[in-house]
C-alpha cells in the first residue's frame, strides 16, 4: 500500500496543478475520513465531498409531509438514519417521544413483516439506485409507500452544468454502479472511476484518476471489478422502472432536479402514499419547510462549502443536537468531519 | 428549522456515550453533598476506613432480549457490580439484588435468571446477601429490570486517571463480545459469539497492583473507557490498528449493522494502563485466563486519542454519540 | 447510503440464501440475483443480494476489508 501512495505522489507532482475530485457517495466519504485518506494526500490533491447521501439530500418538505403522517397516528418504518432528520415539525425520532409508532428497519422484508401487524404501515423509501429496487419489490407485495427515491446521475450532471465549483474527477458510487452498469456515466465528460469502498480501493482508484488527468482523459474506468459488471443488474434495474415512473426529483441543497426522481406508478397507486394519504398532507402547512436557515447543509452537498464554513458546525449542531441532515447521517459530511477531524 | 429542545430524556441519554456523560454532569451539579466518599465520579465510591477502603457501587440492567448465546440479564447484573468492583482495586464483599418485574412474565424465566445468578455468585466466592422484589402490572415495564449493588474492600485504589506517558495499553481479552451476542439475537443474525460476560475478580486480585489505570469497557465500549483515561491521565493514547482487540466476527456485525465496534460493550473484559516494566508480569498472568489478552496501544505525551491506521494515517476516537441506531445509509 | 458487503451463500430456500459473512450469518433475500447457487459470493445491502461476484475477487475483497 505504500507503494500506491508513492504512485499518487509521483502523479501529483507531474500534474502540477492543483486537483478537485469528488467523491460522491456518502460511503465513500466516510471511508475517507476513517482511514485519514485526507493527510495522505499530496497538497495539490483536494478531495471534496458530494450528494451522496440520500439522508442528506432528503428535502425538507418530505420529512415535514412524513413526520406529520406519523402524528396522524399512521404507523411509520424507515431505515434507520432518517429516524433523526429534524424537520419543522420534529424527527421521526421526536414523533415517536410523542406517541407516534415509528419502526427503524434495516431491510424491507422487516417493514412487510411489521406491515402484518399493522396493515396501514406506510415506508418511507429513500435511497438511489441501489436501495430502489427492494422499495419496487415491496410495493409488488403490497406495500405502501412514501417514495423519496432519486436517481443519481441527474444530480452528477447537475453538478456539473452548475458550474459554481471545480471538480477535475468523479470517484463514482460503488453499489449505485453494481445496480446500473457503466454504460450510463459515459454520458457524462469527465474523467471518473468507479470505486469499492475499502482504503485501498479509493486510494487506488484516487490513482486511476489522476493518471486520467495527466493524460488528459475523460472516461469511465471501473476499479470496482468484483461488484460492478459492464451491464450491472438488469433484474434490479428492471424492478426500479416496474414500479416507478421517473419525475422531477426534488433534493435538498439542489432543489428540484428534472428527471431525478421516483414516482409510484399509477398502477400500484393503491399504495402510494401520497396518493392515499393525499387528505392528511393537503392539511400540512409546508411553508415553513422551505424556509432558509444558517444551516448549510445545501452547499455542503453541492461541495460549494465544507462543514467547517458553516456558522452552525460544532456550535449550535452537534451529532446529539443535529441542526441539519449531514449532521444526522453517519455519511453525512458533517457528521464525518465532527468524529474524524481534530 | 424548530430548535430541538433539550427538555426531555432521549435514548441517546442512556447510551453511556457523550448524552450519558453530559446528563451525569448536570445530576452531579445538584447532588453535592458527598461527605467523607471519594472517587464519586469512578465506577465505584471509596469510603476510607483508614487501614482499608471500602468501596461501593451500583447499578441497573435492563436488556432486550433477556436470554442471549452466553449469558441472561441475570449474569450480566452480577458480573457487572463485581467487575465494577474489581476494576477498582477492591475484593468484592457482597451484592444486593432488586429486581422489577412485570406482570406476566414467566416463573420458569424468573428461576433460570436467579439460578444463573448463583452460578456467578459461586464462582467468583461473592454472596448475595439482600434484596427486594417488586411486581408492575402489564406494560408499566419491559418484562424485568434488575437493579445490583455491592460492597468490598481494597488496600489500594486502582484509579482511572494514573496512566504515565510510556505505559502499555492492555486489554484482558478481546471485545465487544457482549454486544455482538445480543445485537445478533435481537436482529436475527446467527452467530458462534458468546457474550463475554465474566466475574473479573480472580485476575484483578492478582494484577491489580501492576495497574496504573483500568476501567472495563461496558455501556460505550473501548471508546467511552480510553477516551476516559486518556482525558482524566492527561496523556495521548495511541491504539494500533493492527492491534486491535477484536475478532472478525465482531468487525462483521459492525460493518453489516453500521455501528462502530470501538462502542461494543464487554461485560467480562477490561483495560489497563501499565508500566513497560510490569507488561510482560501482566500480561503473564491475563494470558492464564484468556489468550487473547495483548498490547492494544500505548500513552504518549499529549491529549486525545487516536489510532494508528494501517496505512500510517491517525484519525482521532472520541467518546461513541448517540445511541446505538441501526444504519442503512 | 450504498453500504453492502460480500458474504458467501450456504444454502438456499427458494427466494431466501443463508449468507455468511465472516461467521455472522444471516437469511437474505435472493429475488434481485435469482442466478446464485450455493458457495457463491454475494453483495448484500438492506437485506437483499444485488450482485454475484467472482470467487477470486470476493476472496480478495474479504483479505482487504479489513
Amino acid at each position: 500500500m505504500k507503494n500506491i501512495i508513492e504512485k499518487i505522489n509521483k502523479i501529483a507532482e507531474k500534474i502540477k496543478k492543483d486537483v478537485y475530485i469528488m467523491e460522491v457517495c456518502g460511503t465513500h466519504t466516510e471511508a475517507v475520513a476513517r482511514y485519514g485518506l485526507r493527510e495522505l494526500m499530496p497538497k495539490n490533491v483536494k478531495l471534496t465531498t458530494g450528494p451522496g447521501c440520500p439522508v442528506c439530500v432528503t428535502s425538507q418538505e418530505d420529512i415535514d409531509a412524513i413526520v406529520n403522517l406519523a402524528l396522524s397516528g399512521i404507523p411509520v418504518a424507515t431505515y434507520g438514519d432518517m429516524m433523526r432528520v429534524p424537520g419543522y415539525y420534529g424527527s421521526l425520532d421526536q414523533a415517536r417521544e410523542k406517541g407516534a409508532l415509528i419502526f427503524a428497519v434495516y431491510s424491507i422484508d422487516e417493514a412487510l413483516t411489521i406491515q402484518k401487524k399493522y396493515p396501514n404501515l406506510v415506508f418511507f423509501g429513500l435511497g438511489f439506485e441501489t436501495t430502489a429496487p427492494m422499495t419496487a419489490y415491496a410495493i409488488k407485495k403490497g406495500l405502501t409507500v412514501y417514495s423519496t427515491h432519486k436517481l443519481f446521475l441527474p444530480a452528477m450532471q447537475a453538478l456539473l452544468k452548475i458550474g459554481e465549483l471545480k471538480i477535475d474527477g468523479f470517484l463514482c458510487p460503488g453499489h449505485v454502479s453494481t445496480i446500473i452498469g457503466i454504460e450510463p456515466y459515459k454520458s457524462m465528460k469527465v474523467s471518473q472511476v468507479i470505486s469499492g469502498f475499502t482504503a485501498e480501493d479509493i486510494l487506488v482508484s484516487v490513482y486511476m484518476l489522476l493518471k486520467q488527468i495527466f493524460d488528459n482523459k475523460k472516461i469511465v474506468e471501473n476499479e470496482y471489478l468484483r461488484s460492478v459488471k459492464k451491464e450491472g443488474n438488469p433484474k434490479a434495474y428492471q424492478e426500479i422502472f416496474d414500479v416507478f415512473d421517473i419525475a422531477n426529483g426534488n433534493w435538498r441543497g439542489f432543489g428540484i432536479i428534472p428527471q431525478s426522481g421516483l414516482e409510484i406508478k399509477n398502477k400500484y397507486k393503491k399504495f402510494n402514499a401520497k396518493i392515499k394519504y393525499k387528505k392528511i398532507l393537503d392539511q400540512v402547512d409546508f411553508s415553513f419547510s422551505r424556509k432558509l436557515t444558517s444551516c448549510k447543509c445545501g452547499e455542503i452537498i453541492r461541495g460549494l462549502k465544507s462543514p467547517q464554513e458553516c456558522s452552525l458546525f460544532k456550535k449550535v449542531c452537534t451529532s446529539e443536537n443535529p441542526i441539519g441532515p449531514c449532521m444526522v447521517s453517519s455519511e453525512g459530511a458533517c457528521n464525518v468531519f465532527f468524529r474524524y477531524m481534530k | 428549522m424548530k430548535k430541538v429542545d433539550n427538555l426531555t430524556i432521549t435514548l441517546d441519554h442512556g447510551s453511556g456515550g457523550y448524552a450519558s456523560w453530559e446528563l451525569l454532569k448536570e445530576i452531579r451539579q445538584i447532588l453535592k453533598f458527598k461527605g467523607k466518599w471519594q472517587n464519586t465520579e469512578d465506577d465505584a465510591a471509596v469510603f476510607d476506613l483508614g487501614t482499608e477502603k471500602l468501596v461501593f457501587t451500583t447499578d441497573a440492567f435492563i436488556i432486550d432480549p433477556i436470554f442471549f448465546q452466553g449469558g441472561d440479564i441475570g449474569k450480566i447484573a452480577i458480573c457487572g457490580t463485581i467487575n465494577d468492583l474489581s476494576v477498582m482495586g477492591a475484593k468484592p464483599l457482597g451484592i444486593s439484588l432488586s429486581i422489577v418485574i412485570e406482570e406476566g412474565f414467566s416463573r420458569i424465566d424468573l428461576m433460570k435468571i436467579i439460578s444463573s445468578i448463583n452460578k456467578i455468585s459461586f464462582q467468583s466466592g461473592v454472596p448475595i446477601v439482600t434484596g427486594d422484589t417488586k411486581v408492575l402490572e402489564k406494560g408499566k415495564i419491559d418484562k424485568i429490570e434488575i437493579t445490583t449493588a455491592g460492597t468490598g474492600l481494597a488496600k489500594r485504589i486502582i484509579q482511572n486517571n494514573g496512566a504515565m506517558i510510556g505505559d502499555s495499553i492492555i486489554a484482558s481479552g478481546d471485545l465487544g463480545e457482549h454486544t455482538v451476542a445480543v445485537l445478533s439475537k435481537r436482529f436475527n443474525y446467527q452467530t458462534n459469539i458468546k457474550s463475554d460476560s465474566k466475574p473479573l475478580n480472580q485476575e484483578l486480585e492478582l494484577v491489580g497492583k501492576y495497574l496504573n489505570a483500568c476501567k472495563d469497557p461496558t455501556r460505550g465500549g473501548l471508546s467511552a473507557n480510553i477516551v476516559e483515561i486518556a482525558k482524566k491521565s492527561k496523556v495521548k493514547i495511541i491504539l494500533d490498528e493492527k492491534l486491535l482487540p477484536y475478532k472478525k466476527e465482531t468487525i462483521a456485525l459492525s460493518e453489516l449493522l453500521g455501528i462502530d465496534f470501538f462502542s461494543f460493550a464487554s461485560e467480562g473484559r477490561f483495560i489497563s494502563s501499565v508500566s513497560s516494566k510490569n507488561v510482560n508480569k501482566v500480561l503473564k498472568i491475563l494470558k492464564k485466563f484468556n489468550q487473547e489478552a495483548k498490547i492494544i496501544g500505548r500513552a504518549e505525551k499529549g491529549e486525545g486519542v487516536f489510532l494508528k491506521t494501517r496505512l500510517g494515517s491517525f484519525r482521532p476516537i472520541e467518546m461513541p454519540r448517540g445511541k446505538l441506531i441501526p444504519r442503512i445509509c | 447510503m450504498c453500504l453492502a458487503f460480500p458474504g458467501k451463500i450456504i444454502s438456499i430456500k427458494k427466494n431466501s440464501a443463508m449468507v455468511d459473512f465472516d461467521g455472522i450469518k444471516k437469511e437474505i433475500n435472493i429475488s434481485l440475483t435469482p442466478e446464485v447457487k450455493k458457495n457463491d459470493y454475494v453483495v448484500v445491502h438492506t437485506g437483499f443480494a444485488i450482485q454475484k461476484m467472482g470467487k477470486q475477487e470476493a476472496k480478495e475483497a474479504l483479505k482487504i476489508a479489513f
